[in-house]
């Protein structure tokens, strides 16, 4: 009996194990902790401009390594901030595709809500576009996704039903949703910060 | 191999497509937009009577984009349900089940669209009932609470099973929970709006409290509480009737009156018009009355 639901619950427990490796926990000084995500192995961490606000950061692998961390990027407008470590072979997250995720497909977010390390929670996506009924319009997409998010879930990664990365944790908009920068949105980010290092 | 939880997760977004070109946004109060659904292949639309503030310059836009300006055809405040007329709105083929096999816990989503596309979100089917009465005095065919979270705009969306059929439409207005009118009351009452422009309800003009009946009388019935008149409109069918203040309602049409519940559930459309015997208490005295049903 249940025998599907018994199966899912492993999947996730797999899944959720597997993103385990690539949430961080960020600290930022007299600001707090927030969680962070590993972008790349050598050492190129992502989290919110609103997680990286201190000049001494700091970050916590699951593995319990730690390290000084310093700050390579930001946009406040779309919440973003890319960290760099002098860690190398870091375990990374497949990056997935945002752009093909669909109102009812299924998400799950980790970070450390109230300080609980490596928490995970669980929803579908609701919509995502420029448009929603709680963001003013900025010409930027949001993923909006039904889950619960609290504090400490800011920078932390959200995945899709395969565990690949869609989205960075950020706003929670009531007790049942929250918002999410997408992927694309984060990749746009970089290759514009990167850009502007080079130039 | 795909595994469980992409099956999953396919087969929801699967159940958003298929009843997503049914859904439509309602322009129809200043604030946010909420959403409709198209319920039938003449072009009506049914939606929350709450997110229906005005009567005119509705606008209504469908699941290809485009944005037309929809006629208000009736409202029904006691079931908070508005019908709407728009042209060229095709419902989707997965529309209205019946939902006879549906159960607590069951996955079920919310659809909606507040913006240009469709919204959704998931929960389980909390609490089913029989049917009930809502504070304004709408008759709902059967209990339907979810947990699912009614995102802004969503009133007025479906409520969707795990076929993709339609199980009725979502409102946050009637209690402080997700609730879903069912199909069977939308059928209802977009067929007593299409026929009468707004749903018929029968009407005395008395206010009424509950009483205790004296001891004999009460085990005589079986019936231990009667409405007592406190109030009888002057020109209305209670007094044409010969219903005076202070008399105490015992039966209706042959049915126990022991709560005001009891006399609003049967003054529905059908009595509109129709002789009903009422058997009172009069000054510790038996009595009957005839009074023909009006209709408000």
């Amino acid at each position: 009996m249940a025998e599907v639901i018994q199966e899912l619950n492993s999947e996730l427990a797999r899944l959720s194990r597997q993103v385990h490796a690539s949430l961080v926990r960020v600290e930022s000084g007299r600001w707090g902790a927030g969680a962070g995500t590993i972008w790349h192995s050598e050492g190129l961490i992502l989290t919110n401009s609103h997680v990286a606000r201190s000049r001494r950061l700091s970050v916590t692998l699951p593995d319990g390594r730690r390290a000084p961390a310093r700050l390579l990027a930001r946009s406040r407008d779309l919440d973003l901030a890319a960290l760099t470590v002098e860690l190398s072979d870091l375990p990374t997250i497949e990056i997935g595709d945002s752009g093909r995720l669909q109102p009812g497909h299924w998400v799950m977010a980790f970070g450390h809500p109230w300080g609980v390390e490596g928490a995970a929670t669980a929803g579908v996506v609701i919509g995502q576009g420029p448009e929603l009924p709680d963001r003013p319009a900025f010409g930027r997409d949001w993923l909006a996704v039904g889950l619960h998010y609290r504090p400490g879930h800011s920078g932390g990664p959200l995945v899709d039903s395969s565990g690949r990365l869609v989205g960075i944790n950020t706003i929670m908009v009531g007790p049942d949703v929250g918002l999410a920068v997408p992927v694309h949105e984060v990749k746009r980010f970089l290759k514009h910060s990167m850009q502007r290092a080079a130039a | 191999m795909a595994s469980v939880v992409e099956g999953i997760s396919n087969e929801l977004a699967g159940m958003v497509e298929a009843a997503g070109p049914a859904v439509v946004r309602v322009e129809g109060r200043r604030r946010l937009p909420a959403s409709g659904i198209v319920w039938s292949d003449d072009g009506i639309v049914v939606t929350a009577h709450h997110v229906v503030e005005r009567d005119d310059r509705i606008g209504v836009g469908l699941a290809d984009g485009k944005q037309v300006e929809a006629e208000l055809v009736g409202r029904d405040p006691t079931t908070d349900l508005a019908v709407l007329r728009v042209e060229g709105a095709q419902p989707s083929s997965a529309m209205s089940a019946q939902a006879d096999d549906l159960s607590v816990g069951h996955l079920v989503l919310a659809l909606g669209r507040p913006g240009r596309t469709v919204q959704a979100t998931l929960g389980i089917v909390s609490a089913l009932g029989t049917s009930w009465r809502t504070a304004a005095g709408g008759t709902i065919d059967r209990y339907l609470q979810t947990d699912v979270v009614m995102y802004p705009g969503f009133s007025g969306g479906p409520l969707v099973d795990a076929d993709g059929k339609v199980l009725g439409l979502n409102t946050s207005a009637l209690r402080g929970v997700s609730l879903t009118i069912p199909s069977l009351t939308v059928d209802r009452v977009v067929e007593s709006i299409l026929s009468h422009g707004r749903v018929q309800r029968g009407y005395l003009g008395v206010g009424v409290q509950p009483v205790n009946l004296p001891a004999g009388l009460a085990e005589e019935l079986g019936q231990e509480t009667g409405l007592i008149l406190i109030s009888v409109e002057p020109g209305s069918p209670a007094e044409a009737g010969g219903l005076t203040l202070g008399d105490t309602l015992l039966t209706v049409h042959g049915e126990p009156v022991r709560r005001l519940d009891d006399l609003l559930s049967l003054l529905s459309g059908e009595l509109v018009g129709v002789e009903v015997l009422i058997r009172i208490l009069r000054g510790g005295e038996p009595g009957e009355q005839k009074v023909t049903v009006g209709e408000r």
